[in-house]
């Protein structure tokens, strides 16, 4: 018998992600799917092992049932973080966290109160290319950090009934793409004073969405953060520049890879593809985030990224959108 | 032939123009000034030109135009004294520090009857004559929002000075791209909002800005002004622009056409430019126009133009708030 045993809410993108992650790591084991979509799920909970479940509550109920990974629509996660809890059971969420500062707060006091266990999502925390930044700053090697640039462009993406195209639902690329970046800055620059910020979204341009934010930190620095929704179908690339009193660190994800695949023609039989560019890892870093939370429920450590800390980002990500609406600065409250 | 000379090599670029100026076959290159004999006399000897410590001494002679580069605070003073003497001018950017500054720079040239041309090199060449192109045929459909970046290293010098240089990295880069907006979309920029600060260098201004602009029809772009090139890095800085369109993204590089050079000999690393020499391909336009009499390209209202959008970002940060244009001309 595996010593942990997960219940994965939503067989979605992420939700397949998880699932295979699951599968790298031996004291875990899928235990159930919850998918709402008949017939899907289905080969995800083959691929598992898993129970199949198309209800929320049988699949929380579930005895058999321990940690409770939600990956659903960003509107579903405060409904089912509050039934993972009220069912005394560890919950794992995706980002962002919830919608909005309230529903957070209350997510993470019912957790705290029933004592249990509530992980998010922020997966850019074990992307070795950002973690390496981070160790390079601290190490003192470039100096004193000053004006950052982040990017994370991709096309619009395609969910169940179009829940990414409603920006009351995914809250847009801002809460939904920039939240990452965010939560990273705020772990290596600490907290956020002002936000402003732009995005496309318009009525006229509904599949569409462009984000630019300027962030301004306590301590100082600046930072630039680019998130898009207007990319070519296909395209997925992010990169970073942190530029400090004594150097620069510059990352981009479309130059610095190992593989690049261009086909004169489709083998498989299906579209030809223009490139794909892959940047493989012994480990994912998907996998080393549930990882590091199966390890922390174990052992009762402090995460790497806390509930509070994606709390945290997604106030600025509901001050950037704020400040997008009002067109006005957004200065955040000290703690 | 058109008769040429600079006015001050206090700005670097003059270190530029002049070789280029030397270049062009139809420019007899008069001469130059420099109040400080060390540098002026050096550099008249290199590029073998007369030489003169006095400015209105270079004016004395028989020329057609100058260039002029010295100090930003300096140029309103230059350039008034060329239109007054009847030589035609192209002007450094910014074209000064303050609005009062250029107003009076331009009404001094257009009572003298003198071609006032502003320094913005960035529009020539053909990478950005094509990004032009492109966007006008409408390669990305309607343009809806911009992410550009004018990166330079810390110049030191009067250019970390505020009294003569009126300001620091966003005094430096804002107008380059600026001027590139208002040519490509043909609109101006209606707000600005703008954070900065000195973070970098032990300098009295600024060293980093990023800056926000609403267009006129309602596309945003933002602009990171910053000195943030390390000394290690291989190359100066950097003109970039991220276009997004209805239709798809434009990415611009204007700097891009470079070789890597490692070289263990001077243990450097370098990115060298093969790209179009752009100093000289704006000097050659400058030149053929005043020869031909013609209107020039870039203009003193266009300097202006960039120059009130640096201004807006200074008082956009003293107050925390978007700024609308146009600005009060006592800024």
């Amino acid at each position: 018998m595996k010593e942990i045993r997960i219940g994965i809410i939503g067989a979605g993108t992420m939700g397949g992600v998880h699932a295979s992650c699951y599968q790298e790591i031996p004291e875990v084991q899928v235990a159930a799917i919850c998918e709402f979509e008949p017939g899907e799920g289905r080969e995800l909970a083959q691929k598992t092992g898993a129970k199949l479940y198309s209800s929320v509550d049988a699949l929380i109920e579930d005895p058999a049932v321990e940690v409770v990974d939600i990956c659903t629509p960003t509107h579903l996660h405060a409904q089912h973080v509050l039934q993972a809890a009220a069912a005394g059971k560890h919950v794992i969420c995706e980002k962002p966290l919830a919608r909005n500062l309230s529903e957070a707060e209350k997510m993470i006091e019912t957790c705290d109160k029933v004592g249990v266990k509530l992980f998010v999502g922020h997966v850019v925390r074990f992307f070795p290319e950002y973690t390496l930044a981070r160790r390079i700053l601290e190490s003192g090697r470039i100096g004193k950090p000053a004006v950052i640039r982040t990017s994370r462009n991709g096309s619009f993406p395609r969910g169940k009934q179009n829940w990414f195209g409603n920006r009351q639902l995914s809250l847009g690329p801002i809460g939904d793409l920039l939240i990452h970046d965010f939560d990273f800055l705020r772990w290596c620059f600490g907290e956020v004073e002002r936000v402003y910020a732009k995005t496309l979204h318009s009525e006229q341009l509904p599949d569409l969405d462009y984000a630019l934010v300027t962030l301004r930190f306590r301590r100082g620095p600046l930072a630039h953060c680019e998130g898009s929704w207007a990319h070519a179908p296909g395209t997925f690339f992010v990169r970073f520049e942190i530029a400090a009193s004594d150097g620069l660190i510059e990352y981009d994800s479309r130059k610095n890879i190992p593989i690049t695949l261009t086909q004169r023609k489709p083998i498989d039989g299906t579209t030809p593809r223009v490139a794909i560019p892959e940047s493989p890892l012994t480990e994912s870093p998907y996998t080393t985030e549930l990882r590091h939370f199966i390890l922390c429920l174990t052992q009762g450590t402090e995460p790497l990224v806390t509930a509070y800390d994606a709390l945290k980002a997604l106030e600025i990500a509901l001050a950037a959108l704020d400040s997008a609406k009002t067109g006005k600065p957004v200065e955040l409250k000290e703690d | 032939m058109v008769k040429i000379g600079i006015m001050s090599f206090a700005h670097i670029h003059a270190y530029s123009y002049a070789p280029a100026l030397k270049k062009l076959q139809d420019v007899e290159f008069i001469g130059i000034a420099d109040e400080d004999p060390k540098r002026g006399g050096k550099v008249a000897q290199e590029l073998a030109v007369n030489y003169f410590t006095d400015y209105r001494a270079l004016l004395d002679q028989d020329l057609d135009a100058v260039v002029v580069c010295s100090e930003n605070v300096r140029h309103r003073e230059m350039v008034v004294a060329a239109a007054e003497r009847g030589v035609h001018v192209l002007c450094e950017k910014p074209i000064a520090t303050t609005l009062a500054d250029a107003e009076e720079m331009i009404s001094a040239c257009q009572r003298n009857g003198i071609k006032l041309g502003i320094a913005f090199p960035c529009r020539y060449g053909a990478a950005s004559k094509r990004l032009k192109n492109l966007l006008d045929q409408g390669a990305v459909g309607e343009v809806l929002a911009i992410m550009a970046t004018n990166h330079g290293k810390m110049p030191g010098g009067w250019f970390v000075d505020k009294q003569l240089a009126g300001g620091g990295a966003v005094m430096d880069h804002t107008v380059y791209v600026v001027d590139l907006l208002r040519w490509m979309l043909k609109q101006e920029v209606t707000r600005v909002y703008a954070e900065m600060d000195t973070l970098m260098h032990p300098i009295e201004v600024e060293d980093c800005g990023l800056l926000t602009l609403e267009m006129e029809k309602g596309s945003f772009a933002t602009l990171d002004a910053s000195w943030s090139r390390p000394k290690s890095y291989p190359t100066w800085g950097d003109v970039t622009m991220e276009i997004v369109g209805t239709q798809g993204i434009l990415s611009f590089d204007l700097f891009a056409q470079t070789l890597s050079v490692y070289g263990d000999v001077d243990n450097q690393v370098a990115w060298e430019n093969w790209g179009d020499n752009l100093d000289l391909e704006m000097l050659r336009d400058f030149a053929q126009r005043i020869a031909n009499d013609q209107p020039l390209w870039i203009t003193g209202e266009d300097g202006m133009k960039a120059l009130e959008v640096a201004l807006a970002a200074y008082e956009s940060y003293k107050l925390h708030q978007p700024v609308t244009l146009p600005i009060s001309r006592n800024l």
